[in-house]
């Protein structure tokens, strides 16, 4: 709402200046956002904020009423033509109102004779600097009245209404009305309308119909100042998406007992800008009285809400002072009767805040609430969050934030973990057609961040993700899950002097993320690792999906040499994981191992196998036995190639023996390890080496 | 004639030991003094030929002459080869302008390490965290926190839709809504996460951060609110810095404040030291950083409380905003382009 402070003293003695009569308001809830200057003229305007509650401040009668509270004022009401007693009015024009409870309240003027052309350039200026574009005399005076009361009001051509029987009523079959602004608007049957007649002549409180606009020619004027629902106002307006300043103060609430005196005023402007003549009477159809009822406001509460004690008199001052009646006493407190005009209180809350506004926010105390010891503190998501990202950082890799909105395609190639189990979240309202869906995987956006950097000449990018991905389940209900994924793409960067040697990451980097991860988290389970049904998006042979029983938790790979061909970039690792999945895993508690009291021994294993031999299987069979000097098994190399046949791969092991109660001989462990590797080389058919 | 003898040797052999000057020439001397031919060797082959009653009282003499010649020989040697030691390591001396030598380390995103402090001031307070899905209903991003269909404070808030009733949450608030749904007071809960907006521009991201907050007790009041939130943002910005409450409106609280800073460029004053505006809070001095209020009976009723046994309040931050303003970042998408240059600058 912008305004001039010449504008604001006709309404108000304003005692302070512009300056702290801006502060007042914006520490009274009136945010001033800007004040100018209008040079030269020793005025200045001055806009505000104001907030969606606040209808009675989009006129600059309630602005000043504000500040004549706030800073002690005497309002007054610029001059107005009030209405003759006579029936002319009644002998032109009918009215009618067929909706109540849309409309309760519908009152018109008359003004005849009317010259229509520019508005006198002060009224102009005025309307121009407050953002009003001028048009002609008529109009420009309704949207003038409109500015100092928030009373929107509309001017219809009487000559051009065929019938002059006004009636206000739901659209109901009428399909179709031309704005004023030359659009043509398919109604809907809740739409308010007024008729002349059949005939709709304006979107009630929203905007007016071209063909009973005033134009040059206009001789006699019809002066509507109406009371619409703001509900239904807003419904229209926001149906047919026209934002009108009439459509914004309806939604609003504007005074209900404002009609009269908005029409006075504009036949007042109207005889002197335009020469019009009023017409005897005027038409009041009021069936709806609104009515404001009491709110009791009970001290205890005002203590207790605000902390701070307010005395009674002071609380009935300030609340007087907003035009609020105190109707009676008791002791648990008074009846409050807002003025029409403050459509927004209705409850005790709301006075209570009308006090704490006008007594001013600075003048309560700061103080600590007594805070019960609920167990609060440690939250053991965040701390496994916080403990993951502190371990990836270690790992050189940094973390990004991105949008979850990717397109279709990106979706159907990087489905994340939720295999075949879901499709894909729309946007019904996407801001982009490349951003109509959710994404299904973290993938895709790291995608996008490892090209933007290596655009800028980043060297190498390892980067991770801890985001939600979204997915519609099988019941077409949206599931939302917190996921992990890292991207892991050149030779790990290092300061310093050049390394000699530098080496791109490979798999085993990869699952070492993930097992770190999973040491991180405590989880002591092994996941079962598997190359079958890895992502279309992976390299076939080196990638790995990995989870615990039946339940998925996570893939890694290199990716597909086809994806790396259309990116244009060498080969590079991805790692997805269901972690709000894995955090269920993790244990909610440690306990500590004493340690072991007696020495361990050592003895190493080499055996050729198949090359394409898995060599978790031994690690799986040594611990499957249970063996109680066993204590743990390790593969420590893969080698292929002479003196190893074609074909054929060595693996080596470590095993360490252990007894819990003794120290154990060379001789017992040399015979221990000699049966093992020959079960073994049994076992797998294996050829024992060494 | 012997005893003399002796002396001369054993000044020789001192100014012989102290030109000495590698441990090939000490290792002669030895030989030179102590070997088959060496000259003490030789005295001592002279001695049967002493009279008997002269021969303990030398015996003693050139015993001990024996003695300091080797040791004076074994102390030479350490002290050559303590030199030479030495020497070695000098001569290993590394250059050490030259820079240290590490795996480079990842960043903790900008938003994380804010988003952090947010976290831990309150948790340090007594709060706890709950959480909320990021697609919500209608009923709890909007109708249970007093915003009922054809509200104008949903002008407010561009929503993006994924069903006729399902959407982006538009803030964080609904997690109060679910949290109070399911407990009953005492309440002393934050709610960190993402919000989403149907905007996009240089100071708005479709999607962005919030930490919603609120208390609700028996004995809550507004004095509280300004007490808690005071704390917060000293504790998070500066010790000093000031803050401002004044009325403001949202559907869901009454009453209602906007919290201010003195802003973190002019310090509250407004221009700059050349006397122009400040670009930061375009000359008012103060910047807005956090929402709040008194929670709304209405939506007390809403989640099945009695307005008239429990108060509380409500708080609502945007993380970007403070991120932003901490930071002095001008362009809130440099957030969310994830570029390394930018991200390597938070440590
Ligand atoms: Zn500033």
């Amino acid at each position: 709402m912008k305004f001039t402070f010449s504008w604001l003293r006709e309404f108000v003695d304003v005692k302070k200046s512009p300056q702290e009569t801006a502060y007042a308001l914006t520490m009274a809830g009136l945010e001033v956002e800007s004040l100018a200057s209008l040079g030269g003229q020793e005025d200045w305007v001055m806009e505000v904020a104001v907030t969606p509650n606040r209808g009675d401040c989009l006129g600059i009668l309630g602005l000043a009423r504000e500040v004549a509270a706030l800073t002690g004022g005497r309002l007054k009401l610029p001059p107005v033509l009030p209405h003759v007693k006579g029936s002319g009015m009644e002998r032109l024009v009918d009215v009618q109102i067929r909706s109540p409870s849309l409309c309760p309240r519908y009152s018109a003027r008359m003004v005849l004779g009317v010259r229509v052309a520019d508005s006198p350039d002060w009224m102009r200026v005025r309307l121009e600097v407050c953002g009003i574009r001028a048009i002609n005399n008529v109009v420009d005076v309704t949207n003038y009245v409109m500015l100092e009361t928030g009373q929107p009001l509309h001017a219809f051509d009487a000559d051009r209404l065929a019938t002059k029987r006004i009636v206000v009523r739901e659209a109901g079959g009428i399909a179709k009305l031309v704005t004023l602004d030359g659009t043509e608007r398919e109604l809907a049957s809740g739409d308010l309308l007024i008729c002349d007649g059949d005939v709709p002549i304006a979107l009630a409180g929203v905007m007016g119909g071209k063909d009973s606009e005033v134009q040059w020619d206009t001789h006699t004027v019809l002066l509507e100042g109406a009371h619409f629902d703001p509900a239904c106002v807003r419904r229209t307006a926001k149906r047919l998406a026209i934002h009108s300043e009439a459509s914004h103060r309806f939604e609003r609430g504007v005074d209900p007992e404002g009609t009269l005196y908005a029409l006075d005023r504009a036949v007042f402007l109207l005889a002197e800008a335009a020469g019009g003549v009023p017409v005897k009477g005027m038409v009041d159809r009021y069936p709806r009285r609104v009515k404001a009822t009491p709110i009791v406001l009970r001290e205890k509460r005002v203590s207790g809400l605000l902390g701070i004690e307010l005395s009674r008199r002071e609380a009935e001052r300030l609340l007087k002072s907003l035009g609020m009646q105190v109707q009676s006493r008791s002791k648990i407190g008074a009846r409050v009767v807002p003025p029409s005009y403050r459509r927004d209180l209705t409850r005790e809350a709301d006075l209570i805040e009308e006090l704490a506004r006008l007594h001013g926010y600075e003048k309560i105390p700061s103080t600590l609430p007594w805070v019960r010891p609920v167990g609060a503190g440690y939250d053991f998501r965040l701390q496994r969050e916080r403990k993951v990202r502190a371990f990836l950082l270690g790992e050189g890799l940094t973390e990004m934030i991105n949008l979850p909105f990717t397109s279709v395609e990106l979706n159907r190639r990087f489905y994340g973990l939720w295999g075949d189990r879901g499709a894909a979240v729309s946007i019904l309202n996407p801001l982009a057609q490349d951003k109509t869906e959710l994404r299904l995987s973290l993938i895709p956006g790291l995608l996008e961040n490892l090209r933007a950097n290596l655009a800028q000449k980043a060297r190498s990018f390892y980067a991770f993700d801890l985001g939600k991905v979204f997915c519609l389940n099988a019941q077409r209900s949206a599931e939302e899950k917190q996921y992990l994924a890292a991207l892991l793409c050149g030779a790990r960067g290092h300061r310093g002097l050049r390394l000699k040697e530098e080496l791109a990451p490979n798999l085993r980097d990869a699952k070492g993320l993930v097992e770190g991860i999973l040491e991180v988290l405590g989880i002591e389970a092994q996941p079962t690792w598997s190359g079958v049904g890895v992502g279309s998006f992976l390299h076939p042979g080196k990638a790995a999906v990995f989870g615990f029983g039946e339940r998925e938790m996570g893939c890694l790979g290199e990716v597909h040499p086809d994806l790396c061909e259309e990116l244009g970039l060498a080969p590079f690792l991805v790692v997805e994981l269901d972690f709000e999945g894995l955090v269920q895993y993790a244990p909610r508690r440690l306990a500590a191992r004493p340690l072991p009291r007696f020495p361990s021994v050592e003895r190493d294993l080499a055996v050729v196998v198949d090359g394409t031999f898995p060599a978790q299987r031994i690690v799986s069979w040594i611990k499957e036995l249970n063996h109680s000097l066993i204590e743990d098994v390790q593969v420590f190399d893969e080698y292929r190639g002479s003196p190893i046949p074609e074909g054929k791969k060595s693996l080596a092991y470590t095993i360490s023996y252990r007894a819990e109660d003794r120290t154990l001989t060379d001789a017992e462990v040399n015979q221990l390890h000699h049966e093992l590797a020959a079960r073994i080389g049994d076992v797998f058919r294996a050829k024992l080496r060494g | 004639m012997v005893r003399e003898s002796l002396e001369t040797l054993k000044d020789e052999f001192l100014s012989r030991i102290a030109e000495g000057a590698s441990e090939e020439e000490v290792e002669r001397l030895r030989i030179e003094y102590l070997g088959r031919k060496g000259k003490l060797t030789f005295l001592f082959r002279g001695f049967k030929e002493l009279p008997p009653e002269e021969r303990p009282e030398l015996g003693e003499a050139l015993n001990r002459l024996r003695q300091f010649v080797e040791d004076r020989l074994e102390f030479r040697l350490g002290e050559l080869k303590q030199r030479e030691k030495e020497r070695i390591l000098k001569a290993e001396r590394v250059d050490i302008t030259l820079p240290g030598s590490r795996w480079e380390r990842g960043r903790i995103h900008p938003l994380t390490l804010v988003m952090d402090e947010i976290i831990d001031v309150f948790l340090t307070m007594g709060f706890e965290i709950a959480r909320g899905p990021d697609i919500e209903d209608d009923y709890h991003n909007f109708e249970a926190l007093n915003m009922p269909p054809d509200h104008p404070a949903r002008d407010m808030q561009d929503t993006f839709f994924v069903s006729q009733d399902r959407l982006l949450r538009t803030h964080t608030s609904p997690v109060q809504i679910r949290v109070m749904e399911q407990r009953r007071p005492p309440l002393q809960i934050i709610a960190p996460g993402a919000v989403f907006r149907h905007d996009d521009d240089a100071t708005h991201s479709p999607m962005f951060h919030q930490v919603e907050g609120f208390m609700v007790d028996s004995h809550i009041a507004f004095s509280d609110l300004k007490g808690v939130l005071t704390h917060f943002l000293r504790q998070v910005l500066r010790p000093e810095t000031g803050v401002r409450f004044r009325p403001s409106f949202f559907p869901f609280t009454e009453p209602s404040a906007e919290i201010d800073i003195q802003c973190l460029l002019c310090e509250g004053g407004g221009s700059t030291s050349e006397g122009q505006p400040c670009r930061v809070c375009k000359g008012t001095g103060w910047l807005e950083i956090l929402g709040a209020g008194m929670i709304d009976p209405e939506v007390f009723r809403f989640v099945g409380y009695n307005p008239d046994q429990v108060s509380g309040f409500a708080f609502g931050m945007g993380v970007e905003r403070i991120a932003m303003l901490k930071y002095g970042i001008e362009d809130i998408r440099l957030f969310f382009q994830n570029d390394l240059r930018f991200l390597r600058q938070f440590s």
